[in-house]
């Protein structure tokens, strides 16, 4: 884990040589073009959310977890990524602009930015 | 393309069979499907089955293969498909390309599932093959979660409130109970939704369907009909099926499903007929809000109505579109890869105009089946013989 601060987290993407096309790692083609010529790019974990929810009754490997809230998130740099958000935000409205505390694959935790 | 008719029908109950092996469910709704129809067996070509999950959950696959087996059927191609909970609705759209396409002169669709046996964990976890694995799972989002994303979009969005939405959750509940197939129908009010468990927000549990054993079957045969029918046959004027996104970012508007939205506009430009024809629905409400959004999709009601039309009582049985009168997935059940067949056993008997909370004067119904995150969608559109 970098000292670094939340909002210089980035996040690893594919964007297609041929096309420019950016998608997330989980593809061996570009949905553009059909390309397999995909480059690896880290992009701003900064975005906005779309909506997001708490989950209270939650798959058996997550039991121990719940509840915990999840975000979808559009980033800046375009994709739509679904991970977790920090703090449970039932009067938060859609739209909100959020930044990675974590952005592993496996753990990717938003957190509302204070100032937006 | 040859024309198609429904010609017999059979169903389980949906709820708990405890005990059943799944294959003598789907032969059980099978051979009452065959005996409601009077065709020969000896007449039947093919023969689909919608299953999702009996492997993980049974450890047992070449279902079709075992079903026409035990049904005494002829040496004919019997097929398994699979598209999550869309997986009947797909079998029923296979044995009428086979027939329309001239392959046979009839044929068998049938749905089965069981669930009730296998613990919470493990039905969630089977569900969940379901889900975008690679990007969107890892989150720990589960389905009910997804429609808690959509719900909050559309209370955002058009101003849906809670009491819209359970508006939903009590007809359906209400339906069920006076439907003989129905697992979970319940005389409910506001607060009883608003104090059952939270499952995840803004969904309660009443907002959700049961988990449910099943199946259901429909006999189909090509025109001209044969002379043994012994059912009024119901003509099947469109059949369609579409792909959706596959996870959750390949959504532009998380609250609708263009799959929906795509196989609902093919099925009334091949039916010849415009939404406001529809006299009865059975639409997909795996979860409440779902039946809000499904029926904007179908183009049944005005985008961002759908639950302001259930408050209202316009989606009730007398009202301007009957909607889930069955009760739907939330009363009647959901053995997964039943319900797609369970919806046109519904429909039919809508148009047989025998059942218990009957459309009265239905002419025209139409199902709706969606699978996983919107990733498949069958829309059928069917009509009483003249
Ligand atoms: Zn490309």
């Amino acid at each position: 884990m970098t000292a670094a601060a939340p909002s210089d987290l980035t996040l690893p993407m594919l964007r297609c040589a041929s096309c420019g096309y950016l998608d997330t790692p989980s593809h061996a083609v570009c949905r553009a073009c059909l390309s397999t010529n995909l480059q690896p790019v880290e992009v701003p974990a900064i975005g906005r959310i779309v909506s997001f929810t708490t989950i209270r009754r939650a798959p058996s490997r997550f039991r121990d977890q719940a509840p915990y809230h999840v975000a979808v998130v559009d980033l800046d740099a375009g994709p739509r990524v679904t991970g977790r958000l920090a703090a449970g935000p039932p009067a938060l409205a859609l739209g909100a602009r959020v930044c990675a505390l974590s952005a592993e694959p496996t753990d990717l935790l938003f957190t509302i930015r204070d100032n937006s | 393309m040859r024309d198609v008719c429904i010609v017999g029908i059979g169903s389980t109950p949906f709820g708990r069979h405890a005990g059943t092996p799944i294959e003598q469910l789907a032969v059980r709704a099978a051979a009452e499907a065959l005996r409601d129809s009077g065709v020969d067996r000896g007449r039947i070509g093919a023969l689909y089955l919608g299953n999702f999950i009996s492997g993980p959950l049974n450890g047992k696959e070449i279902l079709a293969g075992i079903v026409g087996d035990q049904l005494g059927l002829p040496n004919i191609p019997c097929t398994k498909v699979e598209g999550a909970c869309a997986s009947g609705g797909i079998a029923f759209r296979h044995a009428w390309m086979a027939i329309a396409s001239g392959q046979c002169d009839a044929a068998v669709a049938v749905g089965a599932e069981t669930m009730t046996h296998a613990a919470g964990a493990q039905v969630t976890a089977a569900l969940n093959c379901a889900m975008d694995n690679e990007d969107d799972a890892p989150s720990g989002l589960t389905f009910p979660g997804l429609f808690g994303l959509a719900w909050r979009i559309h209370a955002q969005r058009y101003g849906t409130t809670r009491a819209q939405v359970s508006a939903v959750v009590r007809k359906n509940k209400a339906y069920g109970l006076r439907n003989p197939l129905a697992q979970m129908g319940a005389d409910l009010t506001d607060a009883d939704i608003a104090a059952s468990a939270a499952i995840c927000d803004p969904l309660q549990l009443f907002d959700c369907c049961p988990t449910s054993d099943g199946a259901a079957a429909v006999v189909l045969a090509a025109r001209p009909l044969p002379s043994d029918l012994q059912s009024v046959p119901v003509d099947i004027l469109a059949s369609v099926q579409t792909r959706g996104a596959a996870r959750i970012a390949g959504h532009p508007d998380l609250c609708s499903f263009d799959a929906t939205v795509s196989a609902a506009q093919r099925a009334y430009a091949m039916a010849g007929i415009a939404p406001t024809d529809v006299d009865v629905v059975e639409l997909h409400d795996c979860f409440s809000i779902a039946e809000v959004i499904d029926s904007e999709d179908l183009g049944l009601v005005p985008r961002g109505q759908g639950g302001a039309w259930a408050l209202e009582g316009r989606t009730a049985v007398d009202g301007q579109v009957a909607i889930n009168p069955s009760g739907g997935l939330l009363a009647k059940g959901h053995p997964v890869g039943a319900t797609g067949v369970g919806q046109i056993y519904e429909i039919v008997r809508q148009l047989r105009g025998t059942h218990a909370n009957q459309v009265r004067g239905a002419k025209i119904g139409m199902t709706h089946n969606l699978g996983g995150t919107g990733v498949a969608c069958t829309v059928s559109l069917l009509r009483r013989a003249a």
